[in-house]
């Protein structure tokens, strides 16, 4: 047993070397997570506000302009221009200048007035579907507000008292994320991604690198287990999964202000539960593949990709199709997202994200004991 | 050491050894015994089986049928008292490029259970011995080819193997450090290991206490290099000539003759005719008008051995007399 130690020390000690050697390896496991951090927090935002916005009015009335007000006011709007013709909204879309046009015909005002249905027309870039979306319900919102503002400026004209009327007011409010910011929403489900690239990707080529150099025979002549070999690679790499795990959550909590509401050791246990079912994957490619190559490639296609589209990280699970739906199952990145958005966001604990953790424990279990039996039945040729 | 060698058992036994990779075997039913304390060449051209059998030997590559005894343990069934004992050498470089010298020695000697002191002063005598004592902080990466090699039997030694399985350690090898690579082998040979060495050269087959000849994957010839030797029929005749190429024309075809090639600037010719044969050559050379020629009688050396068993490697195991029993050369230093 005391020997069986030593051998997994001088193997985590050895890991290490070789990360400490490698400068584009150390970038990879640890200064690459704190960019894509900063890529996603930043550069790729889903938040939409100070929508650039122009605004065409063909009335020139009172009413018009009271009712332009209303984007003006808001900050979800931003009026950047204001145009005479139609022409101007064609040019202001084709140089991004604006990605709302808002026209009010001539004649809102006397349609108004006369208790016709005034139109407007509100014209929205739909080259980026997300904003577009966002928008469309906002100015939805802001008219229906107004309308409801004209209907009781109407009854105070007619001398009427509303309060007596029910009045039916919608009231939407976003739980967990009030602003909507995208931050507190990615940071989190950016986490499970990161966990997987380093691990799986890792450990995908660990095995795989010493059959290349031939270190492996050299290590199958010594008294050495193959499970003392398995957890001396192991080792290393959970306690980087975990390094960055830390210091994905120092950085969202300070730089971005995510909130961790519900319990730390909950988020630290799927944590470590995924890092192991990532472990296992990677080991099970380390198992499988003939080449250095083809094991970098097959992480990058079991590893990357689902943690990215399939894990609930970048589009809602409930809106991929069905079949995509199924094969997330499949990786344990969805369950990962899960929990840090749980516990992050929601303030769950173990009561609400036991399903997850038991389903990533089982996955890990599974991972670990089949690449555990195919490394034996491998190396043994 | 976990148990003492039992003076019974030679190093190495394996018998009906096979084991095919695809449809072509690579080691076909291989009868092999070495001595313990032997010096053992494996001779044979590229293909013959010999990386094949070696690793088999060194437990890393598991036989299709028969078995092989290293001390008297089965490399199959028994395979985690067999390592212990050997030290295993394979033909590619196999340490971390990116670790140092003294790491990867370390490494290594740790796995295999060697002690936190054993490994100080066994690194230190073995870098000393083998002149890497100024390069124990380079990587591996960047040492020269011969050090690879060093660094590499080093390594092996760690753990104070009784029997080395080298397989081509010297390949690709500058001949000063060939020659310092075979100084260190002597020396564990006088220390009373038992070496088990792959060479394609001649010159290092010479130094072997004991050799065969492996061919598609059997052992076609083996003994000492004296008995190999002379199991060559005929004689060896050296023909020097400022026009070497000349006098190879002018012998070739001599009745007599059974073969003639270039070695360098003097012509070998082996002679398996009835008459003398440096007077019948001499007439030839001669009859051709070839000038200042002049001829020797030589010892057949190993060179002649390999370049007649591959003229016949047809297959005419003819050849085949007992392997034995008078004891070897011993390994010149």
């Amino acid at each position: 047993m005391r020997q069986a130690l030593v051998r997994i020390g001088a193997i985590v000690r050895k890991e290490f070397r070789h990360l400490g050697r490698d400068p584009r390896m150390l970038l990879a496991v640890v200064i690459t997570p704190v960019i894509q951090l900063l890529l996603f927090a930043y550069a790729i935002s889903f938040d939409v506000d100070h929508v650039p916005t122009i605004v065409i009015d063909f009335d020139k009335s009172p009413s018009s302009q009271r009712y332009l007000r209303q984007y003006e006011a808001s900050p979800f709007f931003e009026v950047v221009a204001r145009g005479s013709s139609l022409a101007d909204v064609d040019s202001a879309f084709d140089h991004n200048t604006a990605r709302v046009a808002i026209v009010i015909p001539s004649g809102f005002a006397r349609s108004l007035a006369g208790s016709e249905s005034a139109q407007v027309a509100v014209m929205i870039d739909g080259s980026e579907p997300n904003a577009a979306k966002v928008s469309q319900a906002y100015a939805v919102a802001l008219n229906q507000l107004y309308g409801q503002q004209l209907t009781r400026d109407w009854a105070d004209a007619q001398g009427m008292d509303l309060s007596s009327l029910g009045l039916l007011e919608p009231r939407i409010r976003t739980w967990y994320n009030p602003e909507r910011r995208s931050s507190d929403f990615l940071i989190p489900g950016l986490m499970a991604v990161i966990i997987a690239i380093v691990t799986v990707q890792q450990t995908a080529v660990t095995l795989v690198r010493e059959r290349d150099l031939g270190t492996q025979e050299q290590l199958e002549v010594s008294p050495m287990r193959r499970i003392e070999l398995m957890i001396g690679k192991l080792l290393p790499w959970t306690l980087i999964a975990f390094l960055d795990v830390a210091l994905i959550t120092v950085l969202g909590r300070t730089l971005f202000g995510v909130p961790l509401r519900g319990a730390a050791p909950a988020f630290a246990l799927g944590a470590m539960l995924f890092v192991f079912a990532s472990l296992g994957m990677g080991l099970l490619i380390s198992a499988l593949a003939p080449t250095l190559d083809s094991a970098n490639m097959i992480a990058l296609l079991v590893a990357f990709l689902p943690s990215f589209l399939l894990s609930g990280f970048a589009f809602a699970l409930d809106q991929i199709p069905v079949w995509l739906q199924w094969i997330s199952y499949g990786f344990p990145a969805r369950y990962m997202v899960t929990i840090a958005r749980g516990v992050f966001l929601k303030g769950a604990g173990f009561t609400e994200l036991w399903p997850e953790m038991a389903a990533l424990a089982l996955y890990a279990l599974v991972m670990l004991l089949i690449s555990a039996v195919l490394y034996g039945r491998r190396s043994s040729r | 050491m976990t148990e003492t060698a039992n003076p019974a058992d030679p190093a190495i036994r394996a018998s009906g050894l096979r084991r095919s990779f695809g449809a072509t075997p690579a080691v076909a039913d291989l009868e092999l015994e070495v001595a313990a304390g032997a010096v053992f060449g494996l001779l044979g051209p590229d293909g013959a089986g010999k990386s094949t059998l070696i690793r088999m030997l060194a437990t890393v590559l598991r036989p299709d049928a028969g078995d092989a005894h290293v001390f008297g343990h089965s490399v199959i069934s028994e395979a985690g008292k067999v390592t212990p004992r050997i030290g295993y050498m394979s033909q590619k470089f196999s340490m971390y490029p990116d670790l140092s010298v003294a790491e990867n020695m370390e490494f290594f000697a740790t796995i295999r259970g060697v002690s936190r002191a054993d490994r100080r002063t066994r690194a230190a005598t073995l870098l000393a011995g083998m002149g890497l004592d100024e390069f124990t902080t380079r990587q591996a990466q960047h040492l020269s080819g011969g050090m690879k090699q060093k660094l590499m039997l080093a390594t092996t030694l760690m753990h104070e193997p009784d029997l080395l399985l080298l397989d081509e350690p010297t390949t690709g090898v500058d001949p000063v450090s060939r020659r310092e690579f075979w100084r260190i082998l002597a020396g564990l040979h006088r220390a009373g290991k038992t070496v088990l060495v792959a060479t394609p050269y001649m010159d290092e087959a010479e130094r072997c206490t004991q050799i065969a000849f492996l061919d598609r994957g059997q052992i076609k010839q083996s003994g000492t290099p004296e008995q190999i030797k002379a199991r060559i029929p005929g004689r060896l005749v050296e023909v020097a000539a400022t026009e070497p190429r000349a006098a190879l024309a002018a012998v070739q075809g001599v009745p007599g003759v059974d073969s003639a090639h270039l070695l360098g600037d003097v012509v070998r010719v082996l002679w398996s005719g009835s008459a003398e044969p440096e007077s019948v050559l001499r007439a030839a050379l001669a009859a051709a008008g070839v000038g200042g020629a002049g001829t020797r009688e030589v010892a057949p050396d190993m060179e002649t051995v390999f370049a007649y068993l591959a003229d016949s490697s047809a297959g005419s195991g003819n050849l085949l007399a007992d392997p034995d029993e008078a004891p070897g050369t011993g390994v010149s230093p």
